[in-house]
């Protein structure tokens, strides 16, 4: 799974953590007094299935979203109770973002993209144009600097996204289903590249995603359910779509005298169907 | 300072067509300010030509009167000796004047009438064709003989007697009326022997204040004024009369730019809400996001300015060639007034967009744009 141990000292630690949207009757609780301690250099992968509280999370850790309750600290300052006003500046000057859409600013080039958020961490002008070429070379795009995201492929998009995320080079870099919107191969290839910042910068990364294959990357896979942290090791696994599946919640089916989990009804018809086809294909 | 990205200008021209029809509509309405003040400028021109084209360095008015237009002004015959002995005074001479009619037959027009010595100084500043009045002659101006069809030579009316036509005059026909000129004395048997001014000629070196202080010292009932001062007096007039209109299209325009802008940056933003959630995700503070939507604002309008200018001074150009006695005046005063109207105007305009974009929340980010 990797290739280096990271270190033990932490470049996020949470303590606590809660969101409660509501109250009375009608609060949700989508976050339930998390801890998650990321050691420098790590790549943690956050997995879960939808509703689990996995992006009010990420929302929580990039200071875009106010905990109910608890502590997210990165660089040693509390994000959770620093003053409104101070949060974009700890975004642009702390954390990386990675978005599912890539989310690249249309009306601008890649370079220009990159740019911005140099300019967004404080480095203007030539240095800032200088910094976005070499993170685009970095990353495999320096024959795509003047394209906009309109003439870039999806991996191109999110390689740029990635540069992006590198600007300002924050400790820790947060990133949503990074690959849900890429084909297997541009998704490895996204996979790599963030493994390979990761150990190369000693960048923490928190990847919150479906995706399985990212597994190959991630020091930790932590299995995020109903707003709390679960053991992912005592789960099963979707022998369909390779996702971690709670024993309490998922679809079970009894194939041939052993014992099947599913993520879902679907999965599970998928995987008769195959079985069936297999048997009867056998001579 | 260091350059950023220009992220206000890629995100106005990303779709050019509706920059391009920002752009128009708001240099159609900052055009119609210009044109209307230029019309109003070149009326000034055309209005204080006399006065500015004159050798006079004073002018001299029964008191109280500071201004040709809306003025009735009379001085005793001998007003013109006591001037000349003024100290600093080196020539002086009565110059008769009113407004009346010029009748050609086939049409008329308002005319002002000036009596002057065909010798003297308080004639036409230049002829295009013919000579001096002579005795029972008047001199037409050439914009307004060429609208009524006057020949050298022909006959016109003026004071209810008969003038045949000696010369045209130039630069004496505007909106409003013409300028004729005939003998003083000719004036003085259909009008009376009375002056409207006397021109005044300064020594050289004399300080004119000090001059037009001893005039109206020693020559009491009567009102002194450098050239300069009433050229001010004859604009103020002309503005006086037309403030209101100009207060009122000007009105409209400005509310035209705001409309324009104000949906340009509207729909502009509308379309970039999840881009400006991103940028704020990545960072950007309030001021940042509020700079952008601003500067494309200040494009809108600096590049409407600069349209409507180019426009309005073409514009001027057919207008004159159309319609010879209207003169369009595009002045720097009046382009920088107009374009700071612009600019305020962009800038009440992005209150609703910048308010939608301070809204927008960074966490749509991390959702799918819808």
């Amino acid at each position: 799974m990797t290739d280096a141990a990271p270190t033990t000292v932490e470049a996020l630690a949470v303590r606590g953590l809660t969101k409660t949207f509501g109250d009375g009757e009608l609060a949700v609780h989508a976050v339930r007094d998390v801890d998650l301690d990321v050691g420098i250099g790590e790549v943690v992968l956050i997995m879960g299935p939808s509703g689990s509280g996995k992006t009010t999370l990420l929302l929580m850790l990039g200071a875009m979203l106010r905990p109910s309750g608890g502590s997210v600290v990165v660089d040693g300052i509390d994000l959770a109770t620093a003053p409104e006003r101070r949060l974009p500046t700890l975004r642009a000057r702390h954390l990386g973002f990675v978005f599912q859409d890539f989310n690249l600013l249309s009306a601008l080039t890649a370079v220009e993209n990159v740019e911005l958020a140099c300019n967004l961490a404080g480095t203007l002008g030539k240095r800032a144009h200088i910094r976005a070429r070499e993170l685009l070379e970095r990353v495999g795009l320096s024959h795509r600097l003047d394209f906009r995201p309109d003439q870039l492929s999806g991996g191109e998009k999110q390689r740029v996204a990635i540069a992006r995320a590198l600007a300002n080079d924050p400790k820790l870099i947060l990133a949503d289903e990074p690959t849900a919107n890429l084909d297997s191969g541009h998704g490895r290839d996204i996979a790599r590249l963030l493994r390979r910042l990761a150990r190369e910068d000693r960048r923490s990364i928190v990847i919150v995603s479906h995706d399985d294959r990212l597994r190959e990357v991630a020091d930790r896979v932590l299995w995020l359910e109903d707003g709390a942290f679960g053991e992912l090791e005592h789960m099963p696994v979707d022998p369909v779509c390779g996702m971690a599946v709670d024993r309490g919640t998922a679809v079970s089916a009894e194939v041939d005298g052993e014992l099947w989990w599913f993520c879902s009804g679907g999965c599970s018809t998928d995987f008769r169907n195959r079985h069936q086809d297999a048997a009867g294909s056998t001579p | 300072m260091a350059r950023r990205v220009a992220l206000a200008r890629r995100n106005l021209f990303q779709d050019r067509r509706r920059a391009a029809l920002s752009i128009v509509g708001v240099a159609a309405a900052l055009l119609l300010v210009l044109v209307l003040e230029g019309i109003f400028a070149g009326a000034m021109q055309q209005v204080t030509a006399y006065v500015r084209n004159s050798p006079a360095d004073v002018f001299v008015a029964q008191e109280g009167a500071r201004t040709m237009h809306m003025t009735q002004t009379a001085l005793p015959p001998d007003t013109v000796e006591s001037v000349a002995a003024v100290e600093g005074v080196a020539w002086a001479e009565g110059l008769r004047y009113t407004t009346s009619i010029v009748d050609a037959g086939a049409g008329q027009r308002t005319a002002y009438v000036f009596g002057y010595d065909a010798d003297g100084r308080g004639g036409p500043a230049r002829l295009s064709a013919g000579s001096s009045p002579g005795v029972g002659e008047i001199v037409v101006d050439d914009v307004a003989a060429a609208e009524l069809d006057i020949q050298l030579g022909d006959t016109v009316r003026v004071f209810g007697a008969e003038f045949r036509v000696s010369g045209l005059s130039t630069e004496g026909t505007n909106i409003v009326n013409t300028t004729v000129y005939i003998r003083s004395d000719e004036f003085a048997d259909l009008r009376g022997d009375s002056f409207a001014y006397v021109l005044v000629g300064a020594r050289p070196g004399a300080d004119l204040q000090v001059l037009v202080d001893r005039i109206e010292t020693a020559v009491p009932g009567t009102t002194a004024q450098t050239r300069a001062a009433f050229v001010r007096q004859e604009k103020m007039v002309i503005r006086d009369m037309t403030a209101d209109v100009m207060r009122i299209m000007t009105v409209i325009a400005f509310l035209i730019a705001v409309v324009v802008v104000g949906l340009t940056l509207f729909t502009t933003t509308l379309a970039k809400l999840h881009e400006f959630g991103v940028i704020k995700a990545l960072g950007a503070g309030p001021g940042r996001l509020a700079a952008v939507v601003a500067a494309q604002s200040m494009w809108v309008v600096v590049l409407g300015l600069v349209v409507a200018t180019l426009t309005a001074s073409v514009t001027g150009l057919v207008l004159e060639a159309a319609t010879p006695n209207i003169q369009v005046s595009i002045e720097p005063e009046s382009i920088l007034r107009t374009g700071l109207s612009g600019l305020v105007a962009g800038a009440l305009a992005t209150a609703i967009p910048l308010r939608r974009v301070h809204r927008v929340d960074p966490a749509t980010s991390f959702r799918r744009p819808q």
